[in-house]
């Protein structure tokens, strides 16, 4: 019964998608568009997703928290779940020290990051808008969009973790303890072997520097690129057989299973490279705690 | 027609220009600009810092406050445990002390009762022995007594068929010497 339901409801999607296109863009703009100016800031469609989400995501978290019981059960449970696995799983990558530290960032990116995608396949997200007037290429601007089709988006969440990153690093590992694990040879050497080793690796921590830097770039435009390409197939897939044909809402159909297998995999790959680049610049700095709290 | 491609034609002619024009092209492409970028850097940290305060915190702290009962429970387990061992060790060892305690007064009560046993049958032995004392020196008294009277008597009755036989009125001095005879016939 519940299969019938989801599917049916997942066809459904597909049908309204394919109706709403005849109101929207005639392409999808490849940024996302102003809805409204504050003195120096905008508020663009993708920023308003991000807010209607983040205040579901919190509206949630506030009704499963309301009434606190011993033995959970329902939408508490299922949020106790979600929180703790991630928590668990983060703790595997960063260790229980810098989880304990770092998990309000990335649980909230993750968080983030997977239910902006997935609200991104509601229809009408993209579709409802209004027309504006004048001689305009394109007319049609949409309340809302997928808050990863951003690429303003993408890159502040990358950015703000890079500077997380030295933060947290410099932190971590003291700042001679930071550059010693970039430029330092790995190992002991001696003599004419030392020398060799300490160009080679200086050398390998300029092509590491290059590395960090492009980091958040690399970042921003991986989770633009598939969410922004996602959005683009389910917007074209009903063009393969005629947008005015009745049968325009068919093609866009598995390609929601699809986007929702994406939005996850997304979620997942920004938290998993974030949490693994910094897990990688403070290992020393985990084994450094151990060892003191050890010798306390 | 389809958007990425327009994309990709925007992007393709950017080597021909410069790498700033490369760049600009993106920027331009992307829209990503100081401004919508500061905006979304300042909407995700007050995202992110709504998310923390409102989300996170709340449901940390639920699953904190549950693993510290369960820790919390299982040193409770561990105290009632260790108590419920003190209790039976305290327990055999006062049934071991009871019992000791009750061999020791049932020995005693066993020796006491027997030496009672043994102070009361001498009692009565003692008792017994005094009575039968007493009953064999009363008879005695009283066979010596029957045999005086018996001896008065024989010697009245003798006395008294010698004088009826004889006619004669007996001295005194005859009647001792006919009862002496006489006893001394019978007794002997």
């Amino acid at each position: 019964m519940r299969f019938i339901f989801t599917t049916s409801a997942i066809w459904l999607l597909g049908l309204v998608s394919a109706f709403a296109e005849e109101g929207g863009h005639d392409h999808l703009p490849p940024h996302a568009e102003d809805i409204l100016r504050v003195g120096p800031f905008v508020l663009t469609n993708s920023m308003l997703m991000i807010w209607i989400v983040a205040a579901a995501i919190i509206f949630v978290a506030q009704m499963a928290t309301k009434k606190l019981e011993l033995i959970p059960s329902g939408l508490q449970n299922f949020v106790e779940w979600m929180t703790e696995s991630l928590y668990d799983f983060l703790e595997g990558i960063l260790g229980p020290h810098l989880v304990k530290r770092t998990f309000w960032f990335f649980g909230s990116i993750f968080i983030l990051i997977l239910f902006t995608n997935w609200f991104g396949l509601i229809p009408g997200v993209g579709t409802v808008g209004w027309e504006r007037h004048g001689d305009l290429h394109d007319s049609f601007r949409p309340f809302l969009r997928g808050g990863n089709a951003d690429l303003n988006m993408t890159a502040a969440m990358a950015f703000t973790f890079a500077l997380l990153w030295f933060y947290w690093a410099i932190t971590e590992n003291g700042l001679k303890g930071f550059f010693m694990h970039i430029f330092a040879p790995k190992g002991k050497f001696s003599g004419g072997m030392a020398i060799v080793m300490l160009i080679v690796f200086g050398f390998v921590g300029l092509l590491e520097v290059v590395s960090i830097l492009f980091r958040p770039v690399a970042l921003s435009f991986r989770l633009y690129g598939n969410v922004f390409a996602g959005e683009n197939i389910l917007e074209n897939m009903p063009k393969v057989v005629g947008e005015h044909t009745w049968l325009a809402w068919l093609p866009p159909v598995p390609f929601y299973f699809l986007e929702l297998l994406v939005g996850l995999i997304q979620a997942l790959v920004f938290t998993l490279l974030t949490s693994v680049f910094l897990k990688l610049i403070c290992d020393h700095g985990d084994e450094h705690h151990e060892e003191d709290g050890h010798s306390h | 027609m389809i958007s990425m491609f327009d994309i990709l034609a925007q992007v393709s002619h950017a080597p021909e220009a410069s790498d700033s024009g490369v760049v600009s092209g993106i920027t331009q492409t992307f829209h990503v600009e100081w401004v919508p970028f500061i905006s979304q850097v300042v909407s995700f940290l007050v995202v992110a810092y709504l998310l923390k305060k409102f989300a996170f915190t709340p449901i940390q702290d639920m699953l904190e406050q549950r693993r510290s009962r369960i820790i919390e429970g299982e040193e409770k387990l561990k105290v009632i445990e260790k108590q419920l061992a003190e209790s039976e060790a305290s327990t055999a060892a006062a049934i071991a002390k009871a019992n000791d305690e009750a061999l020791r007064l049932i020995t005693e009560a066993k020796e006491s009762a027997a030496i009672f046993s043994e102070q009361k049958s001498q009692e009565a032995i003692a008792s017994a022995q005094q009575i039968l004392a007493k009953a064999e020196a009363a008879a005695q008294a009283e066979r010596a007594a029957i045999k005086a009277e018996l001896k008065n008597e024989f010697g009245r009755l003798v006395a008294a068929t010698t004088s009826q036989v004889t006619g004669k009125v007996l001295t005194a001095e005859d009647q001792s010497r006919i009862n002496e005879d006489a006893l001394a016939k019978v007794e002997g």
